[in-house]
């Protein structure tokens, strides 16, 4: 039973400390857990307050659980609290030979969607690579987890940022250059 | 959201699709991107050094309607301003000649920092011809 208004915290409607490196398995046993018992039949008994708390604890879980589970979300989720921009930076983060090399790919898809044989094979090997930086960014963002959760940094965290802006136009690339195989 | 007319326009009619010889002394690109919608545009001026005068500019956007659209407008602008004037060109302007919504207002600034990273190559290029010139005498 719900006894007070639930913290709007995702980390804390879990029950857990602010942490970008989470045991997932442990995050999905909790948030089960904490489901079954915000769930309004649990709450037939229960006053108007507490069945309006118990309904607002699980949207928030909800919504936590989406975002928590998902290592980037999460990211951006810390990196919001603290104060980082996430939309507003105009890509200054990202290094211009990413630019460079991300104008070239889209010039390729370009040419492949119109069908020259010889982009098409290009596309191919771009798309490798640039599936292969996409896991080694994940790799490196999981290291910077567990550093920032080590020391909380602020430091880490510009990094992670910029981390992840380098992620999102490969992100974009792989799901582009996928969409022009296909 | 429905594009303005000029947007459409812009967007169907792109002026000035094309691009530079970068390795030019006298040509100045800028490349930038958006993370936030991973979209990324090139934007080259031609200028005649001894007049300070762009005489040509071009543009390739990789990206929605209105980032095409506000680089298509921007190399309009460019074409017959000085240097120094180009540098005064605001996202503020493109996002008013387009009546762009509040959403795509980060589309207008790729165009102005594709515009002012342009200058900074060919000022670059221009600084570095001189001091090399100056060394050879
Ligand atoms: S949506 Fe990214 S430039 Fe327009």
């Amino acid at each position: 039973m719900v006894s007070g208004p639930p913290p709007s915290d995702y980390f804390a409607i879990f029950g857990i400390e602010k942490k970008l490196a989470l045991d997932l398995e442990d995050l999905q046993r909790r948030f089960y857990s904490n489901s079954r018992e915000w769930h309004p039949d649990r709450h037939a008994r229960a006053s108007a307050q507490q069945l309006a708390w118990a309904e607002e604890a699980s949207a928030t879980l909800n919504d936590a659980w989406r975002v928590l589970r998902d290592p980037v979300a999460r990211a951006e989720y810390v990196l919001k609290g603290e104060g980082f921009d996430i939309g507003e930076q105009r890509g200054k983060d990202v290094p211009p030979e990413l630019l460079e090399e991300v104008f070239e790919l889209n010039m390729a898809l370009e040419e492949a969607r119109e069908g020259d044989a010889n982009a098409k094979s290009e596309v191919v090997r771009a798309l490798a690579k640039f599936e292969g930086l996409l896991s080694e960014i994940d790799s490196e963002r999981d290291t910077l987890f567990v550093e920032y959760d080590a020391a909380s940094a602020r430091d880490t965290l510009s990094r992670l940022r910029a981390l992840l802006n380098r992620r999102k136009y490969l992100q974009n690339l792989v799901r582009d250059a996928r969409a022009t195989l296909a | 959201m429905a594009y303005s007319d000029k947007v459409v326009d812009h967007y169907n009619n792109p002026r000035n699709v094309g691009s530079l010889d970068k390795s030019r002394n006298d040509v100045g690109t800028g490349m930038v991107g958006a993370p936030e919608c991973g979209d990324v545009m090139k934007l080259q001026i031609q200028v005649n050094s001894s007049t300070g005068v762009i005489e040509d500019a071009k543009f390739k956007t990789f990206g929605c309607g209105s980032a095409i659209a506000s680089s298509s407008l921007a190399t309009e602008w460019l074409k017959g301003k000085t240097v120094d004037e180009a540098m005064e060109i605001k996202n503020t302007d493109i996002v008013n000649e387009l009546t762009l919504p509040p959403v795509k207002i980060h589309c207008s600034v790729l165009a102005e920092d594709a515009i002012k990273a342009a200058i900074n190559d060919y000022r670059t290029k221009q600084g570095a011809g001189v001091s090399a010139e100056t060394v050879s005498h």
